[in-house]
């Protein structure tokens, strides 16, 4: 086309990875920045204002921190998926059923002790998110169901099941009709670290990258996950269990989205109520692929998208953008960088 | 055989064509795939009203030289003449407007449409046909290459040989000149491929050209004018079909017997079994019996896709074999993979070296750990360091070029990559090792090498040649096993002058 023409390189191009998604960044605030042009407003002053929203000040920076809580573990779940090749797009669901596992526990046993109510809750969250997973799993092993779109449908009855239980079973007889449950007990909340308005659950999630960077690193399950996303004949003829190892890492996914959603319900909102769901499963797929599903760049991008949502919310209120426009933002990021991804692979050469 | 009655009626041969300047010249042309020649200097001329036939084993360099004639790769050197003028195509619709289609073995058709729809699909012309016109139009053109079929039924309906005579009306409809047929008939049912035949013989009384690609004999035998034998990249004879006295005589050199490399071979102790194959039918397989014992190589030799796949899949556990018909090391199939260790058992040296025997985006260490991590398991962790030191000393032991352990499997060349592989498989110390076309695309020193190794480790393992250069089998085996339709025709051993010499006629399925 034009004269040029696209060539696989000899070597992928590693050092140029932190080129293309600095680039990728650049093109999709650019196109944000257009957008925000067509609509009136000023660009220059609208990219302000999200920077002050996300990094200018401390309470920015604390908001951006606790919402990247949930936004990891639910990354390093579906990053965990992704390395063997099974497309879990079912973050967001599997988040739910951990939240409603998480307030199963805290609503059916209000009165145990922290220290035995905490554990049963991330116990049950884990379960049921691991449950939630399991199922395209095993969908996908026995009938050759596509998990995108098993994981994908599975987001929309998770939330209808949430919903069914708040604003039925669970609902709070003093709530005035409102779909929320009974504020969860003293024992049933993650506390504070120290006087700042981050919670243990921080805590966790440095726990469980590591966990799970040694795990993938260390472990021979791990390297046999490794293994069985080079393809399935590969994994045969390396005698590997590929169904069990797809339910595993399909269970682990669950399981730490599960845990975010506990946490979420736990430490952020103290209760469950429906505003549980606005989409940390979804941005947890974004994060994986900008980490290329490393533990560490998972941290360091959930980070930054959470504070782009902060920025978004700020940029809502001082300039009336609709609140779609962070959604937009994300999935422009993700687009710009999956294609510069091809930059990686291939070169463009002049045509001979 | 029923098949053996295609020869071509008197009525069908294409006349008035004699003398005719080619349409198509191939002058000199190579192609290198990184260090590997899948074409060296091939020139071929293609006429109006002839058929060609392309045969070669797996592996020869038949797809990738009428890929370049369909456009679909540039030759690095030689070029390609229309009509006597050079041409150089850069991508496959200059091909088609030179007037050279190609029939792929999978056929690319919108199913939802109909036959003519199909056929007319990304033509130029007005933007909206009359559908009877488009009918009526497809219909002449199908009777006059004789192509049976209904213009009006819908693709998603016709079975694969209707399927593939869209394909063929397809091309037809834009007029090309040179019909490429990529193993046609390996979708077709008897009935149907003599139908194709048929049509075949049309298009050359029509002043088309036909190049067909086979490795079945008796199809080249039936409809071929003339046979261009592609053996390593290379044409090793281009013959008329009168010239040709029997399918054995094809075979013979097809499979080529001239000894490319001499290897030393000592005799090693003949000790016990480890492969037995007993009266098996099933897996597309009719009564096997196979023995292998240590000490010894067992060669299989045959004309690629007679069963030596399913055979080799079979035993290695890439599929399930009938109940109790293969015992490996004195078990049966089912406890011995059950109960298999990573060493002192089989290993698989596959076809397939890059996405079988390793995987491309992984290093050499890790491709190592492949069939070899219980051997650095230490309870759940795995034993990295140590598996890099190993790697670090079978790179060096087998001149693994480059030699750096952190290489990825796909920036390997082939025969590179299969030292690799066959030093791993060595690690594990086997007692059967079945390895699979383990020379095909090596130069001659890696060839040498893998034979060395391959004869070397008899010394623990029985080996399992499967094979389709009879040099090879000859060179390394003790016994030579013949296949032909998914049974062993004969099995004897290397130094049986009178059976070797029959080889060529036992892979045709002829049996004195």
């Amino acid at each position: 086309m034009l004269g040029y023409r696209l060539q696989k390189r000899d070597e992928p191009w590693n050092w140029g990875v932190p080129i293309v998604i600095v680039g990728a960044l650049v093109l999709s605030f650019g196109i944000s920045a257009l957008l925000l042009e067509l609509q009136g407003k000023s660009a220059v002053q609208g990219l302000l204002v999200l920077w002050q929203g996300s990094f200018g000040a401390s309470w920015a920076l604390e908001d951006a921190l606790l919402k990247s809580i949930p936004i990891f573990l639910c990354a390093l779940g579906v990053a965990t998926a992704f390395r063997m090749q099974v497309w879990n797009i079912g973050a967001e669901g599997q988040f739910a059923l951990g939240a409603i596992g998480a307030t199963w526990a805290a609503l059916t046993f209000p009165d145990l002790p922290g220290i035995v109510l905490m554990p049963l809750m991330f116990i049950c969250a884990a379960i049921f998110g691991a449950f939630w997973a399991y199922i395209p799993a095993i969908l996908r092993l026995k009938l050759q169901v596509n998990e995108i779109i098993s994981t994908l449908m599975l987001n929309y009855i998770a939330i209808l099941l949430l919903e069914y239980l708040v604003f039925g079973a669970w609902k709070d007889p003093a709530s005035f009709g409102f779909p929320v449950t009974p504020e969860f007990t003293p024992g049933a909340i993650i506390g504070q670290i120290g006087d700042s308005r981050l919670h243990w659950g921080f805590a966790v999630c440095v726990g469980s990258g590591i966990a799970m960077w040694a795990f993938m690193r260390f472990t021979r399950l791990g390297f046999e996950i490794k293994v069985a996303g080079e393809g399935e004949r590969i994994a045969m003829y390396s005698r590997l269990p590929y169904g069990m190892l797809t339910i595993l890492v399909m269970a682990i996914s669950g399981a730490l989205a599960g845990w975010a959603g506990c946490i979420e319900a736990s430490a952020t909102i103290n209760r469950l109520q429906p505003s549980i769901m606005v989409g940390y499963g979804y941005t947890a797929i974004v994060v994986a692929w900008l980490a290329r599903l490393h533990p560490l760049y998972i941290g360091i991008s959930a980070y930054l998208l959470a504070a782009l949502r902060v920025g978004v919310e700020n940029m809502q209120l001082e300039l009336q953008t609709p609140a779609s426009f962070g959604s937009i933002m994300e999935g422009l990021i993700l687009m710009s960088v999956l294609a510069g991804q091809m930059f990686v692979t291939y070169k463009i050469v002049k045509k001979k | 055989m029923s098949q053996t009655d295609f020869t071509r009626p008197e009525c069908q041969k294409a006349t008035g064509f004699e003398g005719c300047a080619p349409l198509i010249s191939l002058k000199g042309i190579t192609k290198r795939f990184g260090k590997v020649v899948a074409n060296n200097d091939i020139s071929l001329d293609l006429y109006p009203g002839r058929i060609k036939a392309l045969l070669g084993e797996n592996g020869a360099g038949k797809s990738t030289l009428m890929s370049m004639l369909a456009g679909r790769f540039r030759p690095d050197e030689g070029y390609i003449e229309v009509d006597g003028k050079r041409v150089d195509f850069s991508n496959s619709k200059d091909a088609i407007k030179a007037g050279v289609g190609m029939v792929y073995q999978h056929f690319m058709l919108v199913d939802t449409m109909t036959v003519a729809q199909n056929v007319l699909l990304g033509q130029e012309g007005g933007f909206f046909v009359n559908p009877k016109e488009m009918e009526e139009r497809v219909r002449k053109l199908a009777e006059d290459y004789e192509l049976e079929i209904d213009p009006s039924a819908k693709v998603s309906t016709l079975s694969m040989g209707e399927k593939q005579r869209v394909e063929i009306l397809k091309l037809l409809y834009r007029e090309s000149r040179v019909l490429i047929f990529d193993e046609p008939t390996a979708v077709l049912t008897p009935r149907e491929a003599f139908r194709l035949f048929e049509a075949l013989w049309a298009m050359t009384r029509q002043g088309k050209s036909v190049v067909f690609i086979s490795h079945k004999l008796e199809e080249v035998m039936a409809i071929a004018d003339e046979v261009a034998i592609l053996r390593r990249g290379n044409i090793d004879a281009e013959v008329s079909r009168d010239k040709i006295t029997s399918k054995a005589d094809l075979a013979c050199r097809m499979v080529g017997k001239e000894v490319i490399l001499e290897v030393d071979k000592e005799d090693v102790e003949i000790g016990d079994k480890v492969l037995e194959v007993k009266d098996m039918t099933g897996i597309g397989l009719r009564d096997i019996n196979l023995e292998v014992r240590k000490g010894e190589v067992v060669a299989i030799v045959g004309v690629a896709g007679n069963g030596q796949q399913e055979l080799v899949e079979g035993v290695c556990g890439m599929r399930k074999p009938p109940k109790d018909k293969i015992f490996i090391m004195g078990k049966p199939w089912r406890k011995f993979f059950a109960e298999m260790t990573w060493n002192n058992s089989m290993s698989y040296i596959p076809e397939d070296r890059l996405d079988l025997a390793t995987a491309r985006n992984l290093d050499l260490v890790d491709n190592l750990l492949l069939s070899t991590r219980q051997g650095f398991s230490a309870g759940p962790l795995l034993q990295h360091d140590k598996a890099a030191k190993v790697a670090e000393e079978l790179v060096e032991e087998y001149d693994v070029r480059p030699g750096r352990i952190r290489a990825l499997a796909w920036q390997l060349s082939g025969g590179n990559l299969q030292k690799m592989v066959l030093a791993r498989e060595l690690y594990r110390q086997p007692h059967l090792i079945v390895a699979e076309q383990p020379t095909q695309g090596l130069d001659i020193s890696a060839t040498e090498e893998v034979w060395n190794r391959l004869l070397e480790a008899r010394k623990m393992a029985g080996v399992l040649l499967v094979t389709g250069d009879l040099g090879e089998a000859l060179q390394l085996a003790d016994r030579v096993a013949v296949m032909y339709c998914g049974q062993i025709m004969d099995e004897f051993s290397v130094n049986d002058k009178e059976k070797v010499d029959s080889i060529g006629l036992l892979m045709a399925g002829v049996r004195e």
